[in-house]
């Protein structure tokens, strides 16, 4: 029986004279005191050893890792506890409980520490170690022309999704028609997405487009182009890295509306037809609506990944010439690995969060109202 | 791996050659074969030059046929024969067994499967005299910077023993993270055969020894003989109206011409190209190639600070002598390969330098040493070396003039880096059998024999002892001899030249060349001034100091001075 149930069935009977009221009773208090007792020595052990870091006491533990037991045994007695002071909507929680502890430990205490390392001052190199600067490292950066160049680069890259897009639209059509080897084509296809992008990197950006004996150089001299330096103009170089880009990304999308276009009903193109409507006609009044939900979420998803560019970049450019090719992620990279800046490293990723977040919510309202009359 | 075995594979080993290369290849062989014993090989010359033993000279020479000049690279049973061919200073000084349950952990790099790979071998039979064993953490070199920093910063240091080069030794020495080298262990060494910069106060620090150097790091000049024999050329030259016979640019103002001379012209039929310059930045290391450009019109005689005001730390970035050294980058460009604003310090030098592109370029010394041992390079036979260029005048930061020296052009070469060492942590000094382990291993890895070896050999390290540049040496070992003079000398040059410009070692060095790419790479790209981007530079650099503590810099520069 639960607690809710021994208590529904002893309501005619004087509490203190009932053992299943009592027994329920006290293991409520038991429950609560657990999570309490629990929380109390989470707590503490964390404050001593935060103290402790921060040199206000002279004990505490010579690593954090106790810390992390405590939260471990916090999270079971909070478990247990909750069992036991609530009975079946308790042992309900226990499906969410862990989940939601492991998303605290592992995504938004990590967000929360992060701006609390974005407000240091904080260079490895440094003797005197991180100190707490205020909002100086977000002064910087509004002033740091590297890191809105990067951002201005990234506008394009973003705005090249659209025409990804539309290759990919175009392949998933291909595709989805009744051509031969079509079952062969599909796998092809994905190979490109199947490859490192470092490797990548190397086989194309590095030797494919090499100036002297690229095959891709060769080729581009074969049309007329005598000095095919892929890299050395910005613009080139830009959409060079773009098509790099492109031709490994593009393989994801075309799946993605590939599944779109299989799900859809072949009833209303057909109905179309019918009508008398032309194939371009069939595909912009039907199909491309039809397709939007599945397109606004392909578009959704490749943005959130060429956000976040910088492999390719790092490997072919370096971000050059003269940060041409730049992205916030490789900046960021530099800031990191080759200054050891974190503190500072640590607020442009953070404040590129915020902007990430801000702009795919202004996204997602946008392809709401397009989608509104489709879904 | 005992001697005898070894042996015995590479027996059997050229037994199979015999059989499958034929006559050609027996006789290597049996060169080979010779090699096993002591004392046959000793030349009176070679004793004359050296000042040797008779047993040392035939131990050296055993070692430089193992696996021998051009016959392929060598393997990890090399690297343990050679190591225990080295052993007997570490047997004198050291009882069999000593260290037995003595573990210690390395922390080095594994760059093109060398470093740590051949300190394992090295270090093998170490292992099984001494009893310790060494446990090992291998980086990359791109990775290696943070992983010591983040160790250093949280408190987290995990090894016993560190390869580092000597800029880094800001950053670890002088936070006392250090132990002091034992005075058996600078003996055991020879610290006096070192060439004359690595001596104090490189591997010092508050005037205490910290360092085992096991390479050697300055830039050097290479370039294409045959490009500077050329007849039509030669004629091309008197007919455009050049001043003086065409020939090796001695000067960076020669290097300008030449290299603008050369556009259009073909050798060999393929295009002609002059200097290359590596302007895509490279972690930081990139700075080093502007640095060596400017040396010689920065680097005024007498004085030892170049790069920062010693007293104040303000940077001289921005100075005179720097523009002018940014400008030659940014008219040299359109005269060099199309491409070469994409192209970085590794790809300049091996790619295109070793690979026909190109006919001066500056580098450590692992172009020379790779030009006739490398399968790609395809300049072997028609490269040549030199100390870094001059300049026809000198900026003189202390009265802000252009001077021309009375004695010729000002020289200054570039000893960037500093070479690699080996560093044993402070933590093992509070135990003593450990400590005495540790610096055990670092004085077998720095011994005087195996650092022969290692400079002949594709190691990533370059030559850092007197006793290295013994010409006769190298030829006994099967170097060309012309080939071996030339980089021997633009090596040792420039070691010992008395106007070279010192290797900055403070903390976060890198730091401040990393932020002179990102602004160089906007000045090459075109989109500011020199001296535009120079004063940013300058700028950024200013907040830096800041930022690490501009007092404990002075501190750590004048230190590196010797001041």
């Amino acid at each position: 029986m639960t607690a809710s149930a021994s208590m529904a069935a002893a309501d005619n009977e004087p509490e203190f004279d009932n053992p299943d009221i009592v027994g329920a009773h006290a293991r409520i208090a038991a429950g609560k005191a657990l999570i309490w007792a629990a929380s109390i020595l989470f707590v503490a052990a964390l404050l001593v050893q935060t103290l402790y870091a921060a040199g206000a006491i002279g004990f505490g533990f010579a690593t954090w890792r106790p810390i992390l037991y405590a939260y471990a045994l916090w999270g079971i007695a909070l478990g247990v506890g909750q069992v036991m002071a609530r009975g079946e909507a308790g042992l309900r929680a226990l499906f969410v409980l862990p989940a939601a502890l492991f998303t605290l430990a592992v995504a938004i205490f990590p967000t929360l520490f992060g701006f609390y390392i974005a407000s240091l001052d904080w260079n490895l190199a440094a003797l005197g170690g991180p100190h707490f600067n205020d909002f100086d490292n977000f002064v910087q950066m509004f002033h740091d022309p590297y890191y809105w160049n990067a951002l201005a680069n990234m506008v394009f890259y973003v705005v090249m999704v659209l025409a990804e897009y539309a290759i990919a639209f175009g392949l998933a059509l291909l595709l989805n028609a009744e051509i031969r080897a079509r079952k062969f084509f599909r796998v092809a296809f994905l190979i490109p997405f199947m490859l490192s992008p470092v490797a990548v990197s190397w086989m194309i950006g590095k030797s494919l487009m090499e100036y002297r004996f690229g095959p891709l150089a060769r080729l581009a001299r074969d049309f007329g182009w005598q000095t095919p330096a892929f890299f050395a103009y910005p613009w080139t170089a830009r959409f060079t890295i773009e098509a790099l880009d492109a031709w490994m990304w593009i393989p994801f999308m075309v799946i993605l509306l590939l599944a779109g276009l299989q799900a859809m009903s072949k009833e209303v193109i057909e109905a179309a037809k019918v009508d008398g409507a032309s194939p371009w006609q069939a595909f912009w009044k039907v199909t491309f609506p039809l397709m939007l939900p599945v397109s606004i979420t392909t578009l959704l998803i490749r943005i959130i990944f060429k956000l976040k560019l910088a492999d390719i970049v790092i490997t072919v450019t370096g971000g050059g010439p003269g940060g041409a090719t730049d992205t916030v992620s490789s900046f960021i990279y530099r800031v990191y690995r080759d200054r050891s800046n974190v503190g500072y490293g640590t607020a442009l990723a953070m404040f590129y969060l915020i902007l990430i977040i801000l702009f795919l919510m202004l996204l997602l309202r946008i392809a709401k109202r397009f989608t509104r009359n489709v879904v | 791996m005992k001697i005898e075995t070894y042996e015995q594979i590479m027996r059997a080993q050229l037994s199979r050659r015999r059989l499958l290369q034929g006559a050609a290849m027996t006789g290597a062989a049996a060169a080979l074969g010779t090699a096993g014993g002591l004392g046959g090989f000793a030349s009176p010359a070679h004793a004359q030059a050296s000042g040797l033993s008779d047993a040392e000279k035939a131990l050296r020479k055993q070692i430089l046929q193992i696996p021998g000049v051009g016959k392929g690279s060598p393997t990890d049973a090399d690297y343990r024969k050679v190591g225990e061919l080295c052993l007997a200073p570490t047997k004198a000084a050291i009882k069999e067994g000593e260290f037995k349950g003595v573990e210690l952990t390395f922390m080095g790099l594994n760059n093109q499967n060398t470093h740590d790979f051949l300190f394992r071998g090295f270090l093998h039979s170490w292992e099984e005299y001494t009893g310790a064993k060494i446990n090992w953490i291998d980086l990359a070199q791109a990775d290696y910077n943070a992983r010591l920093q983040q160790a250093i910063s949280t408190g987290t240091i995990d090894w016993d023993m560190l390869e580092m080069g000597a800029p880094f030794e800001g950053d670890v020495c002088g936070r006392g993270l250090t132990s002091e080298m034992p005075d058996w262990v600078k003996k055991m060494i020879d610290t006096e055969d070192y060439v004359n910069y690595l001596k104090p106060p490189v591997g010092t620090w508050d005037g205490k020894l910290y360092r085992v150097s096991i390479d050697g790091d300055c830039h050097n000049f290479n370039y294409r003989t045959d490009y500077f024999s050329d007849k039509d050329l030669a004629k091309a030259w008197k007919d455009a109206g050049h001043k003086g016979e065409w020939g090796l640019p001695k000067t960076w103002q020669e290097v300008q011409e030449v290299t603008k001379f050369l556009k259009g012209k073909t050798i060999g039929g393929q295009p002609a190209w002059g200097y290359l310059d590596p302007p895509k930045p490279w972690g930081g290391f990139g700075f080093y190639f502007l640095a060596s450009r400017t040396t010689a019109y920065a680097k005024y005689p007498g004085e030892a600070a170049w790069l920062f005001d010693p007293d104040t730390m303000k940077p001289r970035v921005n100075n005179p002598a720097f523009v002018r050294a940014i400008q030659d980058v940014v008219d040299a460009l359109p005269y060099e390969p199309p491409n070469q604003i994409n192209a970085d310090p590794n790809e300049t030098g091996f790619a295109e330098f070793l690979g026909g592109t190109g006919s001066m370029v500056v580098w450590w010394g692992d172009v020379g040493a790779a030009a006739k041992t490398s399968d790609t390079s395809v300049v072997g036979d028609v490269c040549g070396f030199s100390i870094l260029p001059g300049s026809d005048d000198v900026y003189n930061s202390k009265t802000g003039k252009w001077e021309k020296p009375s004695s010729g052009p000002n020289y200054a070469p570039n000893l960037a880096y500093l070479g690699w060492g080996i560093y044993v942590m402070k933590k093992v000094d509070s135990d003593d059998k450990k400590h005495k382990a540790a610096w055990s291993a670092a004085a077998h890895l720095g011994g005087k024999d195996l650092a022969l070896w290692t400079s002949a050999y594709p190691s990533g390290f370059q030559c850092y002892r007197n006793s290295q540049h013994d010409i006769d040496e190298w030829v006994e070992a099967g170097y060309d001899r012309g080939y071996i003079t030339s980089y021997l000398d633009s090596q040792f040059n420039s070691y010992n030249h008395p106007n070279a410009a010192i290797e900055p070692r403070i903390p976060g060095i890198f730091q401040y060349y990393s932020l002179a790419e990102d602004e160089l790479a906007k000045v090459f790209a075109g989109q500011e001034k020199p001296q535009e981007g120079a004063d940013k530079i300058a700028a950024a650099w200013e907040k830096l100091t800041d930022q690490l503590g501009r007092e404990q810099q002075i501190k750590f520069y004048k230190a590196a001075l010797g001041k």
